[in-house]
This record gives C-alpha cells, sequence and structure tokens, in this order.
C-alpha cells in the first residue's frame, strides 16, 4: 500500500511515518508479530480457499465437458469439497486470532497510558475533564486496537490475496494477470480512496451542522417549558428544520464519492472478468490457452474481489482510528518538567527537618499554568496539629490553592516548604508521605467500602475502617449496607448520597498516614451535623497530631480552626486570624477592611429557616 | 426491532420511499444478475467446446458487459440514495421525538436520556438504512429470483439448493438460540471488566493527591487480561454462527459444483447449463451472507429505533379544551399541592397552599431543593402535581381546574423567565420582540429599566446585534436582561420570574427591583421566587416551600442540595406567611 510509497498518502504525512500518531500508538500496542502473521495466513487462506473453489469448480466443469474418465474428475471434486469447507473454518480461525491480538494490544496501551499518566505531571492530568478522559481511555483505545481488525488486517489479506489471484490467471495467460491486476488495483485502492474522501468531505461540511443540531435539540429539550408556554415551539422547530436540512446537504456532497467508490467494485469484477474473456477466447483459438483454461481465467475473477470489498471499510477504519490516536497522544505529549533534584522517594520523609514545621507557604501566588494567578500572597504555616480554615466567595480560587500546596500544581510564584524544604525539590512520592489532598469530585472506585479506604493507606483493617466511619458520622449509613464494610459500592458510587459521599472522603483522608491533611469543602452537601464534623476536623479531636487545612464556603464550626483566612474578591487575604477575632473586626492582617467576614456570617445566620 | 418494522415505515415518510425505490433496484439487480449468469455461460461453453470463436460470441460478451456495467450503475445508485434516505430519515424521526419529548414536558424530559437519542443515538442508524436494509431486500429479491432460475436449469442443483437454503436461518436461530444466555452472562463481566479499567484510570487524580498512583498499573494489567479471555470467551461462541453461514454457503456451492461436474460427465447436462448454474449458486446466498455480516453493524440503529418509538409512544398528558378565564379577573390557587421528585424520596414540594390574587406580587421562598421551580412548573401547568389542585377561580364564576383548561389559551396570558432563559440565534432585537410589533420608544423605556440598553449601546450593530446559539455573546446576567425586557413587553397578565437576580450583582438587583415595580403598577400579577432578603421585601407576600420525605424511604437518595444545603430545614416544617 502506499506506506512503501513516497507519495504523502493515507498512512503518510508531513512529519513521515514515526510522527504519525496512529503508528506512534500502534507501538504503544506492542503486538506479538506472530500472531499478525497466523491472523494474515488465516486470513488470506479463508478468502484463497474461495478463490481456489471457484477456480477449480470452472476446472472441473469445463473438463468434464471434454467426458474424461470419473477418476480425473473425482481428485477436482475432492479439491472442490475442501474448499468449501476451509473457507469458514479458517476465517474462524483468522478472526479469532486477530481479535486476541486486538484485545491485548488494546489491555497494554490501557497499561501504558495509566503509567504515563502516572508519570506526567499531574497539572496536565487535572486539566483533562473527567468525561474526556473517560472517553480517550475507553473508546478512543477501543478505536486503535480496532484498527488492527477492520483496517490493517483486512488491508494484508486483500494484497496477499490480490497477488496470488493475478498471479494464478497470469500462469495460464500473463495478459489476463495483468488485466486482474490492474482491476484489483482499481478496487482495492480507488474505492478505499474515494470512501475515505467521502467521508472526510461529509465530516467536514457537516461538523457545523452537527454541532448546530446537538445545541437546537438540547436546548429544545432544555427550555421545553419555556417553548410551549411562550408558543415559541414553531419558531424552535423551523431552526432545527434548517440545521437538519444542511447536515442533509452535507452527506449529499459526500455521497457521490461514495456512490462512485460503491460502483467501483461491481465495475472493476466486471471490467477483470470481460478482459479475461476479451484476451481469452483469440488465445484459445490460436491456441495458447487450453480450452478448459479459459473457464477458470473467466470465472476465477469473480471470486478474487471479495477481500478488496472490505477496503472501503478498512480505509475509513484507518481515518477513523487516526484520529482517536492523535487524541490519545495528545494526553500523553506534554513536555516532562525537569526530575526534582532529589529522586529517592524517602529523602524528604525519611530525615525531615524535626524543627520545621510539615508545611509552609511564603508569598505563594497560585493559578493554572498559562492564566492569570488567581490567588497572590498567600503565607500560610501550618504547624503540627494545626488548623486553618481557608474561606471566601466560590470560585475565587480555593482549589486551586490546595492543589499548589500538595504539590499537584507549580507555584507561580513564592514557595511552599514541605518539612522545610522546597516541595519542588521533594520527590512526588515525598510530597504525597507528607501531605494529602482530598479534593472536592475525588473519585469513589468501584469496589468494597473497605477498598475505597485502603486507598489511602494499603493496610487499614475493619476494625480501623469501622472505627473512622463512625467517627465521621456513617455508623448508620454502614449498618444500613447489605454487606458492611465489603459492599461494593458500584459505578461512580451510586450507592451513596452527597453528603454521605463527601464523609467517606473525609474518613479516607483520616486514613492517610501523611501529618498534613488538605481538604476541599468536606462539608459541602452534609446536613445540619456537618458542622460538628467541621468542627471536629479544626479541633483536632478527629485527627489528633495532625495539620488540617480546610477549605470551605460556609463559616458554621470555624470558630474551632485556629485560624481562619478569608480571601477577598480580588485573590488576596482580605482578613485572618481567628473566628472570634474576625467577627469582632479585629483581624491580624490589619485594621480598616470592612467587615466583609461578619456580613458573611450575618448572611449565613439569616438564611437558616 | 423486526428487520424491518412497520412503525419505521409509518413513523418516517422518507424510510417508505426509500425501501420502495431498494426493492425496486433490488428486483432491477435480480434480472441483471441472472442476465450476467446466463451470457457468460452462453458466452464462454461454445468456445470451450470449441464449436464457436471470437466473432461468434462477440455480440454476447457486449451485451454481458452493457449488463455488468448496468449492475455497476445500480449498485451506485443504491448507495447515492441510500445516505440521502438515511440522513432524512433520521431527521424525520428525530424532529418527532424532540416534538413529542417538548410536548411530554421539563420533568419527563429531565428524567429521561432523550438528549443522547435525538442526536447521536438515532445517527447510529445509518448503517441500518445504508447496509442492512438493502441487503435484506435483495434477500428476498435475488435470492428467490436465482433459485427459481437454477431450478429451471436444472433441476437437481437446484433442489439441492433449495434444501440447503433453509439450514442457513435454521441453524443461525438455534445457535443464536444455544449461545444467548451464555453470551450474555459474558457480556455482562466483559463490561464490568472494562468498566473496572476506566474506573481506575478515572480515580488516578485521586490516588496522585493521595500518593498511592503506584501500584494500580498492574491491577489495570490484570484486568485487561482478564477482560480478554472473557471477551474471546464471548467472541468464540458469538463467530460460531459467522462460521456456520460460511460453512454452509461454501460447502452448498461446492456440492452443487461437483454434483453437475459428474452430471456433466454423464452427459446429464449441457456445459451452458452448468456454467450458468455454477455462476448462479453463489448469488443465491450472498444476500443471506451480507445480511447476516451487517446485522451487528446495524444493531446499534436498530436500538435507538426502539428507543425512539419508545418515546414516542409514551402518553402525551390530556389537555384540557375548555378556554382559560381572563387572568385580570381570576385568582390562582394551589391547594395542597405534593409532587414527588425524581430519584429521591422526596416531596418537593410538600402540601403547598398559596393565592395569588390579579395584580398581586407574591414571592416563593425556600432553601435549595425546596422545590419552588417545581411549584411554578406546576403553576404554569407543565407538570402535573402527584397530589393537590391547581384551581382558576374567576371573579364571578365557578372555580376551574387547570387540568380541564385549554393549555394555550392560558399561556398566551403568561410571561415566564425560567432561571436559564432561552435565547434564540439571531438579532437582539428579534429575541426581545419574538415577533411583537413594538414601537421604539416602548422597546427603548423598557431596556432602559432592565440595562439592556447598556447591552445594545456596547455593541456596534446595536439592537441588529447578533446572539449565537443558546444565547452566545452574552453573559448570563445580560441573558438575564434581555429575558427581563422580553417579559416586560410580552402583552401577558401573569409575568413569572425564576430567581431573577440569580446572575445578577447589586446594580442588577435594583434591575429586578424596578422591573417588579413597574409590573406592579402596571397591573399585572407577579410570581416570584426569591432568595435574596431585598426580593422578598418587594412582594405582598412570601410564601415559604418546603419538601418532606415521603412515607416510604427506600430508595438511595442523592441530596445534590447545591450551595447552601447545609440549611435544609427541618424536614416537615412548613411557613406561609
Amino acid at each position: 500500500m502506499s506506506v512503501q510509497t513516497d507519495r504523502p498518502g493515507p498512512l503518510r504525512r508531513a512529519g513521515g511515518l514515526r510522527s504519525d500518531p496512529l503508528w506512534r500508538a500502534l507501538l504503544l500496542l506492542d503486538v506479538d508479530r506472530r500472531r499478525v502473521g497466523l491472523a494474515v495466513l488465516a486470513g488470506s487462506a479463508g478468502l484463497g480457499s474461495a478463490v481456489a473453489l471457484a477456480g477449480i469448480s470452472a476446472w472441473m466443469i469445463a473438463r468434464a465437458s471434454q467426458m474424461p474418465s470419473v477418476v480425473v474428475l473425482s481428485i477436482a471434486a475432492v479439491g472442490v469439497r475442501f474448499f468449501g469447507i476451509s473457507r469458514g473454518l479458517l476465517r474462524y480461525v483468522e478472526r479469532l486470532v486477530s481479535h486476541d491480538v486486538a484485545l491485548r494490544g488494546m489491555a497494554t496501551l490501557r497499561v501504558r497510558l495509566y503509567e504515563q499518566l502516572a508519570e506526567r505531571p499531574p497539572a496536565r492530568l487535572l486539566a483533562v475533564r473527567r468525561g474526556d478522559l473517560l472517553a480517550r481511555v475507553g473508546a478512543d483505545v477501543d478505536a486503535v486496537g480496532d484498527v488492527i481488525v477492520r483496517g490493517l488486517l483486512p488491508m494484508a489479506v486483500a494484497a496477499v490475496l490480490g497477488v496470488g489471484s493475478a498471479v494464478a490467471v497470469g500462469l495460464f495467460l500473463p495478459a489476463a494477470g495483468l488485466a486482474l491486476a490492474g482491476c484489483l488495483l482499481l478496487a482495492g485502492v480507488g474505492a478505499p480512496w474515494l470512501s475515505v474522501r467521502a467521508a472526510r468531505t461529509v465530516e467536514h461540511r457537516s461538523a457545523v451542522a452537527r454541532a448546530d443540531l446537538s445545541a437546537i435539540s438540547q436546548s429544545m429539550l432544555d427550555g421545553a417549558g419555556e417553548l410551549t408556554v411562550s408558543g415559541r415551539l414553531e419558531g424552535a422547530r423551523a431552526e432545527l428544520r434548517r440545521a437538519q436540512a444542511e447536515l442533509a446537504d452535507a452527506t449529499d456532497a459526500g455521497a457521490r464519492s461514495a456512490s462512485v467508490a460503491a460502483a467501483l467494485h461491481p465495475f472493476s469484477t466486471g471490467l477483470a472478468v470481460l478482459s479475461s474473456l476479451v484476451l481469452g477466447i483469440p488465445a484459445t483459438t490460436t491456441g495458447h490457452l487450453a480450452a478448459v483454461e479459459l473457464a477458470v481465467i473467466v470465472l476465477l475473477p469473480l471470486a478474487a474481489f471479495e477481500a478488496s470489498a472490505l477496503l472501503p471499510n478498512a480505509a475509513i477504519a484507518v481515518l477513523r482510528s487516526r484520529e482517536a490516536a492523535r487524541r490519545i497522544m495528545d494526553l500523553l505529549d506534554v513536555p516532562t518538567p525537569p526530575p526534582a533534584t532529589s529522586t529517592s522517594p524517602g529523602a524528604a520523609s525519611a530525615r525531615p527537618d524535626v524543627d520545621a514545621p510539615p508545611l509552609e507557604a511564603h508569598g505563594l501566588s497560585c493559578g493554572w499554568p498559562g492564566r492569570r494567578p488567581a490567588l497572590t500572597g498567600i503565607d500560610l504555616t501550618l504547624a503540627t496539629g494545626r488548623s486553618v480554615a481557608v474561606v471566601g466567595p466560590s470560585g475565587l480560587g480555593k482549589t486551586t490553592l490546595l492543589l499548589t500546596l500538595a504539590g499537584l500544581l507549580p507555584a507561580r510564584a513564592g514557595t511552599v516548604l514541605v518539612a522545610g524544604r522546597p516541595v519542588d525539590q521533594v520527590s512526588r512520592a515525598g510530597v504525597a508521605a507528607a501531605v494529602t489532598m482530598t479534593a472536592e469530585d475525588a473519585h469513589i472506585f468501584d469496589t468494597t467500602v473497605l477498598e475505597n479506604l485502603r486507598v489511602a493507606r494499603g493496610d487499614v483493617s475493619a476494625a480501623e475502617a469501622d472505627q473512622v466511619l463512625g467517627a465521621v458520622g456513617l455508623q448508620g449509613w454502614l449498618a444500613g449496607l447489605p454487606d458492611g464494610l465489603q459492599t461494593v459500592l458500584g459505578t461512580d458510587a451510586a450507592r451513596v448520597s452527597g453528603g454521605e459521599r463527601r464523609r467517606l472522603l473525609v474518613a479516607r483522608a483520616l486514613l492517610s498516614p501523611a501529618p498534613v491533611l488538605l481538604l476541599d469543602e468536606p462539608t459541602e452537601h452534609v446536613d445540619a451535623e456537618g458542622t460538628a464534623l467541621l468542627r471536629g476536623l479544626l479541633d483536632g479531636s478527629l485527627a489528633p497530631g495532625k495539620a488540617v487545612v480546610v477549605v470551605t464556603h460556609r463559616l458554621a464550626g470555624l470558630e474551632a480552626a485556629d485560624e481562619v483566612i478569608l480571601l477577598g474578591e480580588e485573590g488576596t487575604v482580605r482578613a485572618r486570624g481567628r473566628h472570634t477575632q474576625l467577627l469582632a473586626g479585629n483581624d491580624d492582617a490589619g485594621a480598616g477592611t470592612v467587615n466583609a467576614y461578619r456580613s458573611a456570617w450575618t448572611a449565613e445566620q439569616q438564611e437558616r429557616p | 426491532m423486526k428487520p424491518l418494522d412497520p412503525r419505521l415505515l409509518r413513523r418516517a415518510r422518507s424510510a417508505r420511499r426509500y425501501v420502495l425505490l431498494t426493492a425496486g433496484l433490488g428486483a432491477l439487480t435480480a434480472v441483471l444478475v441472472i442476465a450476467q449468469a446466463l451470457l457468460l455461460a452462453a458466452a464462454l461453453a461454445p468456445v470451450v467446446l470449441r464449436t464457436a470463436d471470437w466473432p461468434q460470441v462477440a455480440r454476447t460478451v457486449a451485451w454481458l458487459a452493457l449488463v455488468m456495467m448496468a449492475k455497476a450503475g445500480v449498485t451506485g445508485l443504491q448507495e447515492r440514495f441510500a445516505h440521502r434516505s438515511a440522513t432524512r430519515a433520521v431527521a424525520e424521526l428525530r424532529e418527532q421525538v424532540l416534538e413529542h419529548a417538548v410536548a411530554l414536558g421539563p420533568r419527563w424530559v429531565a428524567t429521561h436520556p432523550v438528549a443522547t437519542l435525538a442526536t447521536r443515538g438515532l445517527e447510529a442508524m445509518d448503517p441500518y438504512f445504508v447496509r442492512y436494509l438493502p441487503q435484506l431486500l435483495l434477500a428476498v429479491t435475488v435470492t428467490p429470483a436465482a433459485l427459481v432460475v437454477v431450478l429451471g436449469l436444472d433441476w437437481i442443483a437446484g433442489l439441492t439448493v433449495a434444501l440447503t437454503l433453509p439450514l442457513v436461518p435454521l441453524f443461525m436461530a438455534l445457535i443464536g438460540r444455544l449461545t444467548q444466555g451464555y453470551a450474555d452472562r459474558r457480556l455482562a463481566a466483559m463490561e464490568r471488566l472494562g468498566h473496572q479499567v476506566l474506573d481506575l484510570l478515572a480515580g488516578l487524580p485521586t490516588l496522585r493527591a493521595l500518593g498511592r498512583e503506584r501500584g494500580p498499573e498492574r491491577r489495570v494489567a490484570a484486568l485487561g487480561d482478564e477482560h480478554r479471555v472473557a471477551t474471546m470467551g464471548t467472541l468464540r461462541i458469538a463467530f460460531l454462527s459467522g462460521m456456520v453461514l460460511e460453512l454452509l454457503t461454501t460447502l452448498s456451492v461446492a456440492l452443487v459444483a461437483v454434483g453437475i461436474g459428474y452430471r456433466l460427465v454423464w452427459g446429464d447436462v449441457d456445459l451452458q447449463t452448468a456454467l450458468a448454474v455454477l455462476v448462479l449458486a453463489p448469488e443465491v446466498y450472498l444476500p443471506l451472507r451480507q445480511v447476516g455480516a451487517h446485522f451487528h453493524a446495524s444493531a446499534d440503529g436498530v436500538a435507538a429505533a426502539e428507543q425512539a418509538f419508545a418515546v414516542l409512544e409514551e402518553a402525551l398528558p390530556a389537555r384540557g379544551t375548555r378556554p382559560a378565564p381572563d387572568l385580570t379577573t381570576t385568582t390562582l390557587r394551589l391547594a395542597g399541592v405534593d409532587v414527588v421528585a425524581p430519584d429521591r424520596a422526596v416531596l418537593a414540594p410538600a402540601g403547598l397552599d398559596l393565592v395569588l390574587a390579579p395584580g398581586a406580587v407574591l414571592a416563593l421562598a425556600g432553601p435549595n431543593g425546596s422545590g419552588k421551580s417545581t411549584a411554578v412548573a406546576v403553576l404554569l401547568g407543565v407538570l402535573r402535581p402527584d397530589a393537590g389542585q391547581v384551581l382558576l377561580e374567576p371573579v364571578d364564576e365557578a372555580a376551574l381546574d387547570l387540568a380541564e383548561i385549554d393549555p394555550a389559551s392560558y399561556w398566551s396570558q403568561i410571561a415566564w423567565v425560567p432561571q436559564r432563559p432561552l435565547i434564540e440565534p439571531g438579532t437582539l432585537r428579534a429575541a426581545v420582540l419574538q415577533g411583537r410589533e413594538v414601537d421604539d420608544a416602548e422597546l427603548a423605556v423598557a431596556a432602559g429599566l432592565t440595562g439592556l440598553d447598556e447591552v445594545v449601546a456596547a455593541r456596534r450593530e446595536g439592537w441588529d446585534g447578533l446572539v449565537g446559539q443558546g444565547g452566545s455573546g452574552l453573559s448570563l446576567g445580560q441573558r438575564q436582561r434581555l429575558a427581563l425586557t422580553r417579559a416586560l413587553l410580552a402583552p401577558a397578565q401573569l409575568v413569572v420570574l425564576d430567581e431573577p437576580t440569580a446572575h445578577l450583582d447589586a446594580d442588577g438587583e435594583a434591575v429586578v427591583l424596578a422591573t417588579v415595580d413597574r409590573l406592579r403598577n402596571a397591573g399585572r400579577t407577579v410570581l416570584l421566587v426569591a432568595h435574596r432578603p431585598s426580593l422578598l421585601r418587594v412582594a405582598d407576600t412570601v410564601v415559604h416551600v418546603a419538601a418532606a420525605p415521603t412515607a416510604e424511604r427506600d430508595a438511595p437518595r442523592d441530596c445534590s442540595g447545591g450551595a447552601g444545603a447545609a440549611t435544609l430545614p427541618s424536614r416537615g416544617s412548613r411557613a406561609a406567611s
């Protein structure tokens, strides 16, 4: 195929094969060449059986008309019967082997993807939306694996079979062999090329119409009530019709190429049969070709095009798989940051500076890479056993602050010190051993309650789990579970309500061996008793001896914090101090600020029934 | 769905036309396939028998060429119309599904995954239309026609084909039945394993935050391996039907070839007949093989069609027929309204009573999730309460139940600004006026009141400035201002504002207060859903909405209360002022 040519073909782009995303993804599949060879062999032999069946039965019938002895025919009859059976069996083997190769490849690719994602800078992974990640790892990995079964294997089989058929016919009559080869090329290259062109045209032209259609459908459904009440349904319907018509036009634009591609298959088959007739009949007359052989070279082409009939779809499969491969490679293609100067995992945690507080931040600015820093000028010293609550309006960057403190996002300015050492000089394992963060949307795994807790520490015992679940107020929930700690929580924790989920995350955080816990909105969605939970986290009764930073946007329970940091709209510390100090208005950050804390507190109190 | 569901033909006009066209082309294909076999045999036999040379068969070959090219043309034509018809049939179904879903109301839409069906789901019908359906129709045209011709040419070969042909569907059905339970169990295992791998990957950020990201890659590998073994188990069975299909069809052709070969030697048939049978026999089976091959690819589309029919067969709530009374003189009353929240064992609202007199300003207050917007939907008649009544009480007539009233006549007297107002793409002017004639002065006054005038002034094109799909180009606050302007200008007695200050700053709040005042002075009835005390103060009456647990608390609950959920009221307490 075009891989070998220098012409820029479907598999070859400006960057060359090495930078082709599909090629790179295929390398990651690490397929077993012997199995691929076996699949190609079985596939070629399977479809080759059909060609052989056509050729031998043509020979047998033509020979029979010359009234030979039955013995001559019975050999051919055995061949015909044999190929009648072998086709089905060999195709079965081909399908099994090729799917096995593909599935092995997909499994390998998933592991590689996991390993590479686990090594990349965390910021990259955090920036990918969960849904996107799942789509890439789920559907896209499947699409890349699929290319073996649907794309490359049919191409290889068609190539082997095409060469085989053309050579077989050419042995009888070289000119007819050449003609067959030409027709096979037309069907095997021309039709796929046209199909890919059609698919590209449609995809290109319909992208806008499709997006419009989704948006209109979605807004019709979202605004179902409003549209009916305000009598605007007719307008929405007209919009929908317009987008549908555009989509239909886009499909029509590709349909012409697609229809030519479809017609090419019977056209080239017919052309091959006709060329054999036109070339073979005079050759029979002149004696260059035996009469029986004429039947073979005319009827064999009827079966020789079966493999190339699969190629248009194979070419489209390659096109689609390349898109999938590109998305996967985008996920992996990020510059790896210079490795931490200390690479030994235990370096930071094994011999910490005993006098240094477990976590400090000086003049810290934080924000997502490539965006304006969300918060600036944050100073924080977290001594062992101390608790800090960070409050402020939502959307301000409180989560970003926690990510930066946990070493999961690089600081935009200033420093974060873990046990006295700059966080960027401590290995990832070292930082994680000292500081763990529980994000608001932290994952509940599709496994048992106990295993979900063991995510924090591998050796959590059932008794410990019982105790900690009780401490966060989940004893009632646990008692209601059918299998207690061994209950499987199911797909994305559908068994768990919003409030129970938060409590479970708190429980998991409490089991972590790290001396510093960072918790993002641990009591959001938690009902009235949530205040008690928050108080317990802050006053040290739940996590004795640990330093705790809690981000929240509610103020109830903060009187238990050693320090409350109030962030202002402009992304700086507006006030800090103990709850009572802040309420009184004499905060540590200096007088003169409007008492935003007190008004927030008053507002919150008023919301209560 | 059956191979060709009559519901599809009934619902989609394009599908009807397409099936007719495809059947016609199928019949034509049958004629061409038969002609091709007969002509090929006629051209080949005399040359092989050395009774004729090129000059004698040239005419036959020319006819053969014509037939073969015609066959290519028919194939191209079929493909050309297949794509077109698929797009159109899907469009027709999509439009019907969306319209029906809208008619079923917002609550139904919110609890059914109809958006996915309307977009990606129905698109999956393409392979069904383009690949499966044509082969299905070839199987009922080419297969019987070719079989009849084979029978006519040589009844023994014909009989062989006729006897093996029914074995194909028989064995397929048999294998299908034998393997179904097994395949289903395996499929479930496969999906579970596949899901667990994704689950680990989805949890990777969490694992990293806890410093536990190393190790699970072994689990990913082990799960991948298990997944492969499970999948291969399924495939070994699933591919059996394909193997039987190929085995039966090729072996039958081989048997026909061998049989006719021997009878040729004995002089029972002549070469031309034998060649024609040899070429035609595979054509009898080909459509059946293709139907089998495309069956799985079209399964998603068939499932989507099935879902679409399920939506379309969902009964619409009965609509009342009596014209609505004039709302300028009619009091609206909710009496003991309960609505069961979807997926939660909660009534939100629970036992809600309210009285909305003409010209009054009434505010609904209460924590998130207590059912304020649901109460509005009930009052508007887009949602039927699970218990209780909505009554319209005209000043000098008997009270009417909202369910008896023709909704169009009721809605035409209402302007509703929901939390996320829908703004159609087009000019700002069109979005505000919605086809109504309003003079510029009135428009300017209304826009000045809501602050939309600033949005318009900031645009070079002014009122002709464009808004994109889904209101893009406008901030949430600007959309709110636009929707408020729209409500001010609408000739409606009842104006419903659902959290009108949600996306507005202090400035915007003043706008809403001014709008409400304006509406009050114009004698309009206003229903507000409000959080902020400032907004509650402008209301004549404040009704507190509360949720309550349903009697039976069985299902796991999802307390997706949103911000401020910590202040859920003690359940069941309800205060009305």
